[in-house]
């Protein structure tokens, strides 16, 4: 006789568990003491051993599944025994999804059908045919969301059929979860289905009203651009044809600061107060990289590399139509206030759309800032064939110990990927470890 | 409508009268002294034990009745009880004579009848014949419990008169052991072993039924005579005039053939006590006055009739002897008013307000034992001693009797708890039977040389040509060939089949299925009835009871509303309430109509399906037709085959290679897929078929949605499989014929497969049935019979909607619940 496993409540308070990992799957031969699952509590995790021999008949819940306490999990038996008995509680027949498949040609000839209308929201009281309410368990989708297009608004077979070549699925383990709720969710699951995670972030209601006020219509196709064409060939070729490899570091942005606050007080007497943080990072670059990193300023090529004379500087300026990088070219040779002259006049041809295309190549290293997003560290894409990237990053307080004392400093973030083809891990790290030097010491840098 | 007798005006315009003999009035008066050459002592001792042994088992079931207990015996009875005391002497004066091969048929009071005719038989069997009787039925389960229980050790007749007591009274208390499990009880117990048949709930039921069983003698050649026990009530039932008629009727001595041409051989005999419980025949409910008088109404022979005097043994004796004689001479019907009266209310709970103390103290006076005894003492043919110690060894015998039949251990009831399918298991015998004797059967030509069956060899059994083209219907083979095939193989294979009907022979039937019938078969195996629905289906019953097999047709589905009785209580339950004993091989043909109007044109399969016992079908191609009626012909079941008059002439389009030759069977129960679809079921009862195909053409090029189309081809059984995978596979069914939507046996299937298929239907399960009106003018049958559009629009109002589709009928739920507030 079939036997059922219950998820043991393992402390009073205990309502339900996770089940972490499956040991045996469906059809499996169990003896007693295999291990079976996983589950989880708030607290910790525990081992579930068969106390019988037989088939793993029935598995009711996936991996991830919170399931309440006492309820039965598994079967276990001899094949071919009927386990529907044992079946929790709304816990349907799963059906292979070939078989689900196979069903999922609409009854009704397609073509000549109007497709029905998806309902934008979610209802509480659904009146729908048991045909449909299976095939809609079977393909996982909200029937609350299904327009019903039978007699008197009943949902029937083609309106699931509907609803699940337009969107709202769920997993089974999400859907039982999401049972009362009238939140829309968004689905990242695998063909878009919303998981359990998905329903801890319920869409504001004010885009469900948006997709309301656009008459059902959920989606907006707009043709892309020429820029975010090139931005879109320019990334997917930089990820797939290079080697890319990201370290991020920290320096102590102390001095930096201070010597941008001087300038600042000194706006009147110097005209220097524009000058950035970014700058200052932008010219420490210019100078580190003539400094035994030349491989860093260079252009991977097919059988060589291309290693550059200047220092001919990208910069990533974020504009309404997209990514773009000027040139700063020569910029070893440019004093600190002529790069940052030069990096305004460039951010603003790119905003304003005057660019001149001839400033758009021609880099041979780029630096990236999301500082000013409070990114603390991220992965910046080679701008390709460069063999290198920099990537600024905000400033965080660290404490680090001076002369037995605690003492927090500014850290300014650096995330460096570069061309593994062309570079290796340690000469890339010792480039950040020079400008980290050079930063942290600028006005010695200044002084070169 | 034989061309043989000429209906000349000639004669029948001439003047005269119609002359009647006189009807005989209890004429016998002779005395004990005169009747002593005919009636040794022995005789006349054990007329005396007859009476007095049906005496004490009335008075018994009296005191049980009234007292709840007998003779210091304890018992509840709570079922019916309709006694005859007082009416003894016209019981074992009947069965005097009477022998196991002659056949009595009863009444609701016919214990004293059952009681005699089994002592009768008992006294002229032999031990080795009695003990094969007794040791056969049920295989001896009746039997052990009274064997070695006789007070006489090792003689086998008072060991019988316990077994016959015994087996009546176990039945009569609902005893397992009893002669029929208890199935029957008190106005249904009958052993046929002794020629004891059914006694009958329904007044006046048994008289078509006798009447069948004599017409098998009659026709099969069977030695004995029947005699219809029923009361003088039931002369106020039509079906016993009809009964009357039907065997009297003049084609049996003028057209049935040599050896078949005598009367039936049948008494229908009248218990007449005077009242029908409490409505007093003479002077109040008949005209008749006496009873007798009815037998010169029906024939020329005045059916021999004869009022007799049921107060003395004698009396009766005498009569049947002159009237069993007229049966093996000339034959009969004959008619007996046998006048008796009974002493106590037509049940224990009547109180006689219909009737005042003087009229039955003075019919006391008459009492039969008191009467008869005295008279015996006068002629010294025994002591007074005698007769008492006769009746105190009755009474011993009866108290054996109620102790064994009250004993739980040996008379246990019916188990259903432990084998619930003990009764279900008995309402069909479903046997395969090819003929029911085994000898040739009677017929006037090879069957090669038969006219029909000539012309049948040249069409075609295909309803297509080879280019798919339809043949026409004069080349096609037709449903009415298939169903014809069928029969007439069967009356070459079964020599007991006969078939009968109105308009049958020479005419062919009213619809041409029995063409070419008459040329093969004498007059005794295929003739025209009477216009007697209750004759023509209570006669089957009994021809069937008495082991032969029979077709009969009742013209129009409508007319099965003139023998509902015969149908439904008789033809229905014989095979169950016998518990297994008797069979019953009776094909009932229907035809449905389509254009006479409301009392010619009804589908009432549903009404026959509810009533438990009937097999029912509905074939409506050539191939199907043939084929559910060799299982119905070959089977021992009663089978109401439906025929419909819109399709006689259909050609078969669905098996391929056409109706075959040979024999076949379609299986009864079995429902057939016509087309094959994925998107929606159709299924239909009869005709409606074809409007369903046409549905279903129509769904698939206008609205590309393709439908599986089902024939039920049987409501009663049904195998619901074929059906439930097709409802799991498209998820939508509408059932559709032509009975009026309310009440029909589609609602019945739609309610079964919304339970067993509830999880795969995307809508429920629809049903077009015609309206609930009467049946309108051909030319209304659009508005009133299911239609393609209908089905239609039912699948687009209720199931599916269907784009663009404008639907004609209105199938909303205001409308729904509009009409049947209304009732239509």
């Amino acid at each position: 006789m079939a036997t059922p496993v219950i998820m043991p409540r393992q402390g009073q308070s205990v309502e339900s568990c996770i089940i972490g990992k499956w040991h045996k799957q469906k059809g499996d031969q169990v003896n007693v003491g295999d291990m079976l699952f996983t589950y989880e509590t708030d607290k910790a995790t525990f081992d579930e051993e068969a106390t019988v021999a037989g088939t793993l008949l029935e598995v009711f819940f996936e991996e991830g599944d919170d399931v309440e306490c006492l309820l039965n999990v598994c079967v276990i038996g001899e094949p071919g025994e009927d386990i529907s008995a044992f079946r929790p509680e709304g816990e349907a027949e799963e059906a292979p999804a070939e078989a689900a498949k196979e069903e999922a040609p609409a009854a009704a000839a397609p073509a000549a059908v109007a497709a029905p209308a998806l309902s934008d929201t979610a209802k509480d009281n659904v009146f729908i045919s048991p045909r449909a309410k299976n095939h809609a368990e079977k393909l996982g989708v909200d029937v609350r969301f299904a327009e019903g297009s039978g007699p008197n608004g009943r949902i029937i077979e083609r309106d699931v059929e509907a609803l699940a070549q337009s969107g709202v699925a769920f997993t089974k383990a999400a859907q039982a979860a999401a049972a009362g709720s009238t939140d829309q969710f968004e689905g990242t699951g695998i063909g878009g289905r919303v998981t359990t995670g998905d329903l801890k972030k319920p869409v504001a209601q004010a885009v469900t009203e948006a997709m309301a006020a656009e008459e059902g219509v959920a989606y907006t196709d707009t043709p892309l651009t020429n820029i975010r064409k090139v931005i879109s060939k320019s990334m997917h070729n930089s990820l797939s044809t290079t080697a890319q490899l990201t370290l991020n570091t920290s320096f102590d942005a102390t001095e930096i600061m201070a010597y941008r606050k001087k300038l600042k007080a000194n706006a009147e007497k110097l005209g220097l107060g524009n000058i950035t943080l970014n700058d200052i990072v932008l010219y420490a670059v210019s100078r580190t990289l003539l400094e035994g990193h030349e491989d860093l300023n260079a252009h991977m090529l097919d059988d060589k590399m291309r290693r550059f004379n200047h220092v001919n500087l990208g910069v990533a300026v974020d504009t309404p139509r997209g990514l773009m990088v000027p040139t700063i070219f020569c910029s070893e040779l440019k004093s600190l206030a002529e790069i940052s002259a030069e990096t305004k006049e460039l951010a603003g041809a790119c905003q304003g759309g005057t660019i001149s295309p001839d400033l758009l190549t021609g880099g041979s290293f780029t630096v990236t800032n999301l500082g000013s997003f409070g990114i603390e560290s991220f992965t910046p894409v080679l701008n390709a064939p460069q063999t290198g990237i920099l990537g600024v990053d905000t400033i965080v307080q660290r404490a680090k110990e001076v002369d037995g004392e605690i003492k927090y400093y500014p850290a300014m973030g650096l995330s460096l990927t570069f061309d593994h083809r062309a570079v290796d891990g340690a000469p890339a790290a010792k480039f950040l470890k020079d400008l980290k030097n050079n930063l942290e010491n600028f006005s010695v840098l200044l002084a070169k | 409508m034989p061309k043989s007798q000429f209906m000349d005006p000639d004669v029948l315009r001439q003047p005269g009268f119609v002359e009647f003999e006189p009807i005989p009035v209890n004429q016998y008066n002779k005395t004990i002294k005169e009747e002593s050459k005919n009636f040794s002592k022995e005789d006349f001792m054990r007329i005396y034990r007859d009476m007095a042994i049906i005496r004490e088992f009335e008075q018994m079931l009296l005191d049980i009745k009234t007292k709840s207990e007998y003779q210091g015996i304890s018992y509840n009875n709570p079922g019916p009880a309709h006694l005859s005391l007082g009416q003894e002497a016209s019981a074992v004066g009947q069965a005097y004579l009477l022998d196991k091969n002659d056949y009595i048929f009863g009444s609701h009071r016919s214990h004293g009848e059952i009681l005699a005719k089994g002592l009768s038989c008992i006294h002229k069997l032999d031990d080795k014949e009695l003990l094969a009787d007794m040791e056969g039925f049920f295989d001896g389960a009746t039997y052990r419990v009274v064997e070695g229980k006789e007070k006489d050790k090792g003689n086998v007749k008072d060991l019988a008169i316990d077994f016959l007591l015994y087996g009546a009274l176990a039945e009569i208390f609902a005893r397992e052991t009893g002669f029929n499990k208890g199935l029957g009880g008190s106005m249904h117990a009958f052993f046929t072993p002794f020629g004891i048949y059914p006694n009958n709930a329904i007044v006046g039921g048994s008289a078509t039924i006798a009447m069948g069983a004599s017409m098998f003698k009659r026709i099969n050649g069977k030695p004995g005579i029947v005699v219809s026990n029923v009361g003088d009530a039931s002369m106020g039932r039509g079906p016993v005039w009809e009964a009357l008629n039907m065997g009297a009727m003049d084609q049996i001595t003028q057209l049935w053939e040599e050896g078949h041409n005598k009367g039936l051989p049948i008494i229908f005999n009248f218990f007449n006590n005077l009242y029908g419980m409490g409505g007093q025949t003479v002077g109040e409910t008949m005209a008749y006055n006496i009873l007798a008088r009815v037998g010169a109404g029906v024939s020329p022979t005045q059916l021999h009739a004869e009022r007799v005097d049921g107060y003395n043994p004698l009396a009766v004796i005498d009569a049947m002897r002159r009237k069993m004689e007229i049966l093996n001479n000339q034959g009969g019907p004959v008619l007996m008013d046998t006048l008796t009266y009974r002493m106590t209310g037509h049940s224990p709970s009547d109180a006689s307000t219909y009737r005042t103390k003087e009229e039955v103290d003075k019919w006391a006076e008459h009492d039969v034992l008191v009467n008869f005894e005295k008279k015996l003492v006068e002629a010294k043919v025994a002591k007074a001693d005698d007769f008492a110690a006769m009746r105190e060894d009755i009474r011993e015998r009866m108290m054996k009797i109620v102790n064994l039949a009250i004993d739980d251990n040996v008379s246990p009831r019916m188990d259903l708890a432990k084998n619930p399918n003990i009764i279900a298991d008995m309402m069909f015998s479903n046997q395969k039977i090819e003929k029911m004797e085994d000898r040739t059967p009677d017929v006037l030509i090879p069957k090669e040389e038969n006219p029909r069956v000539q012309k049948i060899a040249k069409k075609e059994r295909f309803g297509f040509d080879k280019n798919g083209k339809p043949v026409s219907k004069n080349k096609v083979y037709q449903l009415r060939d298939g169903l014809f095939e069928a029969i007439i193989d069967k009356f070459y294979e079964d020599p007991t089949l006969v078939a009968y009907g109105e308009d049958n022979r020479d005419w062919g039937g009213a619809y041409a299925v029995y063409q070419g019938l008459t040329e093969s078969l004498p007059y005794h195996r295929f003739f025209n009835s009477p216009i007697s629905e209750s004759a023509i289906a209570g006669s089957a019953v009994g021809y069937a009871m008495s082991g032969g097999r029979v077709i009969a047709e009742i013209m129009y589905c409508d007319f099965i509303g003139c023998c509902g009785d015969e149908i439904f209580n008789q033809l229905a339950k014989w095979q169950s309430m016998s518990a297994g004993v008797l069979k019953m091989p009776v094909i009932i043909r229907v035809s449905v109509g389509s254009k006479y109007g409301a009392q010619h044109s009804q589908d009432w399969t549903s009404m026959c399906a509810h009533v438990p016992g009937l097999k029912v079908v509905f074939p409506v191609t050539p191939y199907d037709a043939k084929g559910i009626m060799n299982s119905a012909l070959n089977g021992t079941d009663p089978v109401i085959v439906f025929e419909s008059q819109r399709i006689y002439d259909v050609g078969e389009q669905f098996h391929e290679g056409g109706v075959p030759e040979g024999y076949y069977e379609v299986e009864i129960g079995e429902p057939d897929i016509k087309k094959e679809g994925k998107d929606v079921t159709i299924l239909t009862i009869g005709a409606t078929l074809y409007r369903a195909l046409d549905a279903a053409k129509e769904l698939e090029e206008k609205y590309g949605i393709s439908a599986e189309v089902i024939d039920a081809r049987s409501i009663v059984p049904f195998n619901y499989e074929k059906v439930l995978e097709s409802v799991k596979k498209t998820g939508r069914i509408v059932l559709a014929s032509d009975a009026c939507t309310r009440g029909s046996a589609l609602n019945t299937i739609a309610q079964n497969i919304t339970e067993m298929a509830f999880d795969y239907l995307d809508a429920p399960p629809v049903v077009v049935g015609a309206q609930n009106w009467i049946t309108p003018c051909y030319e209304l049958d659009a508005e009133f019979f299911p239609q393609k559009e209908w089905i239609i629009d039912a699948i687009h109002e209720k199931i599916l909607p269907l784009p663009g589709h404008v639907a004609t009928i209105n199938f909303t739920e205001t409308e729904q619940i509009r009409k049947n507030k209304k009732g239509v």
